[in-house]
């Protein structure tokens, strides 16, 4: 495991250099806090609390929920399908490292600098310029932890989907489709209590509520103790192993197609 | 120079082309087509479950929203097809192949965005007319001829909007290379031009009305058709606003390709 620790270490000194592109990632989240403030304060002119969500609490989901957004978006389908259509995928077949877990930490390394370049400077603006009150509560502790698991499960669906490259010319139609299921479905753009009943619980059974809904939960009520988050967690820990698991059968099963024409 | 006639003849020599050598992944067509269909409709999702909870949104009614994103699908979808080049200058302005389209006798801008023509966004095209006709059917609007006109010369001039929104922020490429974080930008700022703009105010509302306009690419526009008894005077300029904010866009194009020296390698 050692050896994969300086790979997360390279990716954070590559994402350094991009500085410049931050300055506007910040700027675009900013816009985007404010149109999310203005069209929920719209919303929220009929009553305080809304499918038993106040504004503050539905703010603070959304807000959060595109600062956290570049944390889990992890683009490791089109690094993958980059690196199979180039043939760049051979170098890593010599050397004695597993795909799957070079890509976790690669895409780890990316996380930490998104974590301190805009996850952070987007969450204080929330906090010092929208004055969006976080209640104190044991998710609070818990966050991080979902956090990560919300990431393992969200690196596992992307890095299966650029496994499809394996199988196809260009995965852009696969990648666009994935990223809209996840993004509506998984709660990122809009608290699932806002679905119809009928459809929150299909959602429920889904592994996307587990990359949004579930962290973002434990931010917007903490207060609602052990009881609530734990099975919430036990439920992130079994797609995270699951999906996992998933990547891995599959890989091991497209490695056998693989075919680069020598150059 | 060269006639407007003889560059359309040319286009759609150049794209016939085009199109017969991409027709070769015709699964990859058919998958993408997939994929802009549901990418297109996201933010119609958002609306639609926030209006299950709620009645309106700032007065807008679930079947007038529908209208007002159908104009906006089909006013981005110009940029979307034709104009779909304007993400890849990054790359030709740093691996140095784009001075190529120095050396053609035709209009740069022209050339450059020939290179490209996005079938998948005519997904996003036919859908755009599809949830118009249904709309205006759902809210009995009356189609005289007059208004059809009047709906070409909004949908061409809040496409020309957006048009030079991703153009301009992709002539980034030649003062800093990477425009990407510029584009990403611009991108996200499309997807705010269906809200209605009557939800905002004090900066934001200036923002998107005088200084980035997303307003006129579908809010103020479609006003005329939903609700013209209410339509303020600015909304009779976006003919204006779309053909000025192109002539700034197009003045910004010429500008980069003019300081354009190359990256050395």
């Amino acid at each position: 495991m050692r050896a994969y620790f300086p790979i997360a270490r390279a990716t954070y000194m590559i994402g350094i250099v991009y500085r410049f592109g931050f300055l506007f990632t910040i700027l675009g989240n900013i816009v985007y806090l404010g149109v999310a403030y203005y069209l929920w304060k719209s919303i929220y002119t009929y009553s305080d609390t809304i499918r038993g969500l106040t504004f503050n609490e539905t703010f603070l989901y959304v807000g959060l929920g595109s600062a956290i957004f570049i944390l889990l978006k992890t683009y490791a389908d089109w690094f993958i399908h980059y690196e199979i259509r180039e043939g760049n995928i051979a170098t890593y077949l010599t050397k004695p490292i597993d795909y799957q877990i070079y890509n976790l930490f690669a895409n780890l390394g990316s996380l930490l600098i998104n974590l301190t370049a805009i996850t952070l400077p987007t969450a204080f603006v929330m906090i010092f310029i929208f004055h969006v009150r976080v209640t104190p509560g044991v998710g609070l502790l818990l966050f991080p932890i979902s956090l990560l698991l919300a990431f393992l499960i969200s690196f596992s669906i992307d890095y299966f989907i650029g496994l499809l490259a394996f199988y196809s010319e260009s995965i852009w139609g696969v990648s666009i489709t994935k990223e809209i299921i996840v993004t509506v479905l998984s709660g990122a753009l809009i608290p699932l209590q806002f679905f119809p009943d009928a459809i929150q619980n299909v959602l429920y059974w889904l592994p996307f509520q587990a990359i949004y809904h579930t962290p973002l939960m434990m931010i917007t009520r903490p207060g609602q103790g052990l009881p609530v988050f734990l099975p919430m967690l036990l439920v992130q820990v079994a797609w995270a192993i699951i999906l996992f698991l998933l990547a891995r059968l599959f890989y091991n099963q497209a490695i056998k197609v693989l075919r680069i024409a020598g150059g | 120079m060269r006639s407007l006639a003889e560059y359309i003849r040319l286009y759609f020599i150049i794209e016939t082309q085009y199109i017969k050598a991409r027709m070769q992944y015709r699964a990859d067509f058919i998958i993408s087509s997939i994929g802009m269909f549901f990418s297109s409709l996201a933010t119609l999702g958002v609306f639609w479950v926030i209006l299950e909870s709620v009645p309106d949104l700032a007065g807008w009614t679930l079947m007038e929203m529908i209208f007002i994103y159908a104009f906006y699908m089909i006013a981005i979808s110009p940029m979307q097809i034709l104009f779909d080049h304007a993400w890849n200058i990054r790359f030709h302005v740093q691996q140095g192949t784009f001075l190529k389209y120095y050396f053609r006798p035709l209009n740069m801008m022209f050339y450059y965005m020939s290179e490209m023509f996005d079938l998948k966004g005519l997904t996003q095209l036919f859908v755009g007319i599809a949830l118009l006709i249904y709309a205006s059917t759902q809210l009995h609007l009356d189609w005289t001829l007059l208004r059809v006109l009047l709906l070409f010369i909004t949908v061409f001039s809040a496409a020309l909007v957006q048009i030079s929104i991703i153009v301009a922020a992709s002539c980034a490429a030649f003062w800093v290379v990477n425009s990407y974080p510029v584009l990403g930008l611009a991108w996200k700022l499309r997807e705010f031009s269906p809200y209605p703009m009557s939800i905002f105010d004090g900066a934001f509302r200036f923002a998107f009305t005088y200084v980035i306009p997303i307003g006129f690419v579908a809010f103020y526009p479609s006003q005329l058709f939903l609700r013209p008894e209410e339509v303020s005077p600015l909304v009779y300029f976006s003919p204006l606003v779309g053909i000025g904010l192109f002539a700034i866009t197009y003045w910004i194009w010429t500008k980069g390709v003019n300081s354009y020296t190359g990256t050395g390698s």
